[in-house]
C-alpha cells in the first residue's frame, strides 16, 4: 500500500509539469532526495524547527503544486517567502539541486498568481515611482555627502570618470549606513582615483524586486543603470553593496542582453588593488577583528579572499575567523525581504550570528555589506544592553580609513 | 479525525502547536526515503506530560500516532502510513550539563545528535555514535533506529551509549528504565529493547547517554587497491594484526568514478577499491598502529598509500569518502540507499553479488560503506519516474536481500526495517521469532496505535 501511493505521485509528476516557470525545472525539483542536509544549515529552519520552512519542505510544496495536489495558496506563499536567500542550502545540497533557482522561479510564479506578500507591492511601487526603495525623491541620492561640511558636490558628481561608484539605496538613504559610503569616497580621494557618483541617475539595482519574484520589472532599471555608466565613459563600476554587485555581475546581462564594456568590482576588491599598488598605505591598528561573509559577496559571488586580504593589509590587526566562515558562513538574517516580512525571525537569525561573533573574542565585527553591518550591529547592540559586550560592527572600508586616520594622529 | 478530536489535542498541546493545514501536512508527510504519507494532524509536543495525555486519548479512540524526529530516516519509520497524529519531537531538545565524572549527559529526545557531541566536547569528551546525518538527526530517532556511524568498529552503535530512558507507553504511562551506573542487571533490559524498536513500542522523551574521553591522537590512511579482493584481504589482515581501527571505510570502483566526475580530484578511475582507515588513541599507539596498517596494505599490493596526522591533511583524505553519497546522488535523479550487512569475512562475496545483480538488471549501483562492520551501502542510481526501471530496482533490492541473508547477514545494519523492508523481514526472522516480536508489541501497545504499519505487518 505504501509504495503504491508514492508511485502514483511520481507517475503523475511528469505529465503535470506545466508552463509555470518552476515546473520547467522538473528534473531539478525531482532530484531533491529529502536527505535533510539543508535542515542543519538553513537559518529559517533552525529558528523555527518547522519542516515546512526548510528548503526540502518548500521543494516538496512546489512539487505538490506541480502534481496538482494543491494550488498556489497564501499559506504556501508565506512559507516560500520566508527565506533569507542566503543560498547556503544550494551550496551544500549533496544532490546539487539548484535550490535558489527553483525558489526564484516559484516566486515569479507566485507573483503571476497574485499570491505574494502585500508589502512587496508597496516596495515595487516605491521603486517604480522614486527609483529607490524609499519614498524619498531620488534627488536625495547624495544627501549623505552634502551633510559633510565643506563638501563640494562637483568633486563627486562628474560628467565622465574612470570609475563609477554605485552607492546603492540603503547606503544612500539610510542615515545609519552613511558612514560606509563616506569612508569609501574618502579613501578614493586619498588614492586620487578619478571617480564619480551617478547621483539621481543611479536607480535601484532591482535586487529587491528579483528577490520578490518581479523579474520583469527589473529590466528597465538595469537598462537605465547600464546606460548611465556607459555615458560616464567609465572603465570600472564599483559597488559597496554585495547585492547590487551580485545583480550587476550575474543578472544584468541575462536581463538586458547588454554586455557591459566595463569591469564590475566590489569595493573590497578595488580597495585591495589600491593598497597593493601603494595608492593607499594602511596605518597600524592594534585590534582583534572578525569578518562576516555577506551571502551575496561570498557564496553568491565567490569573493572570500579579497576582503580578508584587505583586513590583513592593515598592520597589527588580528583577524579571527568565526566557527562558520567563507562558503559555510551563516547568514546575518538581513537577506531576502525577511527583515520586512518577519522582523522577529530576522532578529533571531542575527542573534545567532552575533553569538558566533562573541565566541571569537574580537573587538570589531567586520563585514563588507551595509545590510550585514546593520543587522549584526543591531544584534550586538542588543547584547550590549543585556550586559557587558564591547563590540561593534563595521565595514572593511571603514576599518581601513580608521587605520589611516589613527596613523595621522 | 473529527474536529472535536483536534480541539481536544489543542487543549493539550496549545492551538499553535496543533496543525492541520494541507501545506504543512505535505511537509510532514515525507522522510529521506522520499515516500509520502500525510498525517491527519501535526502535534508539536513539549513534554512527557503532554505526550502521555495524547497517547491516552489516542489509545482510547484508536488513533494512530507516529513519532517524528528530524525525518532523515531511510526506512520510512516516521511516515504516518495510516494517517492520524504525527508527533513532532523537535521542540523537546534540552541538553543538561555534562557529568564529567560519570561521563554522562541527559538529553531530551528531540536534541540534535551533533549538539550532544558539542556539549560533550566542552569537557574533552565526545558522543561516539556518528551517523552521516548527525547534523540533522535527533537522539530520539537515533535511539529508535539504533543508529550507527563511521566509528562503529571500535566504538559500537547507539545502543552502546544509552544508559537509561524516560518513556511514554502507548497506554499513557510515563516510566523510567535502565540505570546510569556502569553496570546494571535489575530485571529485563528494557533500554535495549526500546533501542532499535523504531518508535513502535514507546515514545522516548529523555535519555541518559554515555560519553568517552576524546582520543589524544588520530591518524588517517587512504589506500587504493586494483581490485576489491585485495582491499578485503587488507581489511582481514588489519583485524588479524590485532588492530581495531576507529574507522574502516571502503569505496568501490563505481563510486570512485562518481566522485571523480563530481570533484575532479585526480582519483585513478581504474582503482578497484579504496579504503579509508582511521586509528586513534595515545600518540605512540597511533603511530605504531598506522605503521602496521601501512605494512598490511603494502603486503596486499595497495596501489597507493597516504597517511595524514594533522587535522587539515586528514580532512583532505576524508573529502573523497565524504563526497561518496553526494557524488552518487548527482548521477541520476533518484538514489536508493540500502544497508545490507554481512560478516566482515563475506564482504567480497556481497560486493560481487551486488555487481552481478546490477549487470543482470542493467542498473547502476555504487557500493561504499563500513567495511569494518561489514555494513555496505549498495546505492542504486535510478529514476523512479521510469516505471519499467522501478520494477527492475525492486527486483534487484529483493535479490540483494536474499543474497545478504544467504551470506549470514542481516537486512539492515542501521537504517531499520520500518516501512520499506517490512515485507522482507521474514526472510531473516523465523515464524516463531516473528510471533514473539508480535507478542512483545501487543504487550506494549494492545491497540496497535503507536506507529502502525511498520516493522511487523503480517
Ligand atoms: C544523508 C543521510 C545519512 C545517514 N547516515 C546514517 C548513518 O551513518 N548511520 C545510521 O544509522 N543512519 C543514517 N541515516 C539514517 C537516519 O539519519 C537515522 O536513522 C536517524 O537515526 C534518524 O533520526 P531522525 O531524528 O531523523 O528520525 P526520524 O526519521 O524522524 O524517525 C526515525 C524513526 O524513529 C522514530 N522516532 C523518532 N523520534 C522518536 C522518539 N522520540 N521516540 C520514539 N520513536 C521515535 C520514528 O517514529 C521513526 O520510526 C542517514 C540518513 C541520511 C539522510
Amino acid at each position: 500500500m505504501a509504495d503504491k501511493k508514492n508511485n502514483h505521485e511520481i507517475k503523475n509528476h511528469q505529465s503535470s509539469l506545466k508552463t509555470a516557470k518552476v515546473f520547467k525545472k522538473g528534473d531539478d525539483l525531482f532530484a531533491c532526495s529529502r536527505c535533510g542536509t539543508c535542515l542543519a544549515i538553513c537559518p529559517v529552519y533552525k529558528n523555527t524547527l518547522d519542516e515546512s520552512f526548510a528548503p526540502r519542505g518548500k521543494l516538496s510544496l512546489i512539487e505538490a503544486v506541480a502534481n496538482k495536489r494543491i494550488p498556489f495558496t497564501d499559506r504556501l506563499s508565506k512559507k516560500i517567502y520566508t527565506c533569507t536567500m542566503c543560498d547556503f542550502c544550494t551550496s551544500e545540497c549533496p544532490s546539487g539541486v539548484k535550490v535558489n533557482e527553483l525558489f526564484a522561479a516559484v516566486r515569479e510564479d507566485l507573483v503571476e498568481n497574485k499570491k505574494y506578500p502585500e508589502v512587496l507591492d508597496y516596495l515595487k511601487d516605491k521603486i517604480e515611482k522614486a527609483y529607490n526603495i524609499t519614498f524619498d525623491s531620488n534627488q536625495g541620492r547624495t544627501d549623505w555627502l552634502k551633510q559633510v561640511p565643506g563638501t563640494d558636490i562637483g568633486d563627486y558628481v562628474k560628467q565622465t570618470a574612470e570609475v563609477v561608484y554605485f552607492v546603492g539605496c540603503v547606503s544612500s538613504f539610510s542615515p545609519r549606513s552613511f558612514s560606509i559610503p563616506r569612508a569609501i569616497v574618502k579613501l578614493l580621494k586619498i588614492a586620487n582615483v578619478d571617480f564619480t557618483l551617478l547621483s539621481e541617475d543611479e536607480w535601484c539595482c532591482g535586487f529587491p524586486l528579483l528577490g520578490s519574484g518581479m523579474r520583469q520589472e527589473v529590466k528597465t532599471l538595469a537598462e537605465h543603470n547600464i546606460e548611465a555608466v556607459i555615458k560616464r565613459n567609465a572603465k570600472v563600476l564599483l559597488t559597496s553593496c554585495p547585492s547590487c554587485f551580485h545583480t550587476w555581475k550575474h543578472e544584468y546581462e541575462k536581463l538586458t542582453g547588454i554586455k557591459a564594456g566595463f569591469e564590475i568590482m566590489h569595493v573590497s576588491q578595488y580597495l585591495l588593488k589600491l593598497v597593493k599598488e601603494g595608492a593607499i598605505k594602511p596605518g597600524s591598528l592594534n585590534i582583534k577583528v572578525t569578518y562576516h561573509d555577506p551571502c551575496d559577496l561570498g557564496r553568491n559571488s565567490g569573493i572570500y579572499d579579497e576582503p580578508r586580504q584587505l583586513i590583513k593589509s592593515i598592520p597589527d590587526v588580528e583577524l579571527i575567523e568565526m566557527a562558520s566562515a567563507k562558503k559555510q558562513a551563516n547568514c546575518c538574517g538581513g537577506g531576502g525581504n525577511i527583515e520586512s516580512l518577519d522582523p522577529a525571525l530576522s532578529a533571531k537569525i542575527a542573534d545567532n550570528r552575533a553569538e558566533e561573533v562573541l565566541l571569537t573574542g574580537a573587538e570589531i565585527a567586520l563585514s563588507a555589506c551595509q545590510q550585514c553591518e546593520r543587522t549584526m550591529g543591531t544584534a550586538l547592540k542588543k547584547k550590549k544592553s543585556e550586559g557587558g559586550v564591547k563590540l561593534k560592527a563595521m565595514d572593511v572600508a571603514e576599518l581601513l580609513l580608521k587605520s589611516l586616520e589613527s596613523e595621522q594622529n | 479525525m473529527k474536529q472535536s478530536q483536534i480541539k481536544y489535542l489543542e487543549e493539550i498541546a496549545g492551538q499553535d502547536f496543533v496543525i492541520t493545514d494541507i501545506e504543512d501536512k505535505i511537509c510532514f508527510g515525507y522522510d529521506s526515503t522520499r515516500l509520502e504519507f500525510m498525517p491527519d494532524v501535526i502535534v508539536k509536543v513539549k513534554d512527557a506530560g503532554q505526550i502521555s495525555s495524547i497517547l491516552k486519548f489516542a489509545n482510547e479512540y484508536k488513533i494512530p500516532v507516529t513519532p517524528r524526529g528530524a525525518a532523515t530516516g531511510l526506512s520510512g519509520g516516521c511516515l504516518a502510513v495510516n494517517g492520524g497524529i504525527s508527533l513532532v519531537m523537535l521542540e523537546m531538545n534540552a541538553i543538561s550539563e555534562v557529568n564529567n565524572v560519570d561521563l554522562l549527559v541527559e538529553v531530551q529526545a528531540g536534541a540534535i545528535t551533533v549538539d550532544v557531541d558539542k556539549a560533550a566536547n566542552k569537557y574533552g569528551l565526545f558522543y561516539p555514535p556518528d551517523p552521516g546525518s548527525l547534523k540533522t538527526s535527533t537522539i530520539g530517532g537515533n535511539i529508535a533506529e539504533n543508529a550507527g556511524g563511521l566509528r562503529g568498529l571500535k566504538y559500537g552503535v547507539t545502543k552502546d551509549y544509552v544508559k537509561s530512558l524516560e518513556l511514554v507507553l502507548p497506554t499513557g504511562e510515563i516510566i523510567n528504565t535502565g540505570a546510569i551506573t556502569v553496570k546494571s542487571v535489575s530485571g529485563y533490559n528494557i533500554v535495549d529493547l526500546i533501542t532499535g524498536s523504531e518508535g513502535t513500542l514507546a515514545i522516548v522523551t529523555k535519555a541518559t547517554l554515555g560519553l568517552l574521553p576524546i582520543p589524544k591522537a588520530k591518524a588517517s590512511v587512504l589506500a587504493t587497491f586494483d581490485d576489491m579482493a585485495s582491499a578485503a584481504s587488507a581489511v582481514r589482515d588489519i583485524v588479524a594484526a590485532g588492530i581495531i581501527t576507529a574507522t574502516l571505510e571502503f569505496v568501490d570502483n563505481v563510486t570512485i568514478n562518481a566522485i571523480e566526475d563530481y570533484l575532479n580530484i585526480g582519483l585513478d578511475r581504474n582503482t578497484g577499491a579504496m579504503l579509508l582507515i582511521e586509528v586513534d588513541g595515545y600518540e605512540a599507539a597511533v603511530e605504531a598502529e598506522a605503521q602496521t596498517v601501512k605494512d598490511v596494505c603494502g603486503k596486499n599490493n595497495c596501489s597507493s598509500f597516504r597517511l595524514a596526522t594533522s587535522a587539515e591533511e586528514r580532512d583532505r583524505l576524508w573529502s573523497a569518502r565524504r563526497a561518496a553519497l553526494s557524488s552518487l546522488a548527482r548521477v541520476r535523479p533518484s538514489t536508493i540507499l540500502e544497508d545490507a550487512t554481512v560478516p566482515r569475512s563475506r564482504i567480497v562475496e556481497l560486493v560481487e553479488a551486488v555487481n552481478d545483480i546490477a549487470k543482470k538488471y542493467g542498473l547502476s549501483i555504487g557500493t561504499f560503506g563500513h567495511a569494518g562492520d561489514g555494513n555496505l551501502h549498495p546505492t542504486i542510481l535510478t529514476d523512479l519516474r521510469d516505471k519499467e526501471e522501478e520494477v527492475k530496482v525492486e527486483k534487484a533490492i529483493e535479490e540483494i536481500f536474499i543474497k545478504t541473508i544467504e551470506l549470514g547477514g542481516t537486512l539492515s545494519g542501521e537504517h531499520g526495517i520500518g516501512l520499506t523492508k517490512a515485507k522482507f523481514l521474514k526472510l531473516e526472522v523465523s515464524e516463531d521469532a516473528y510471533r514473539l516480536m508480535k507478542n512483545i508489541k501487543k504487550t506494549f501497545d494492545p491497540n496497535n496505535i503507536l506507529n502502525p504499519g511498520k516493522l511487523l505487518i503480517n
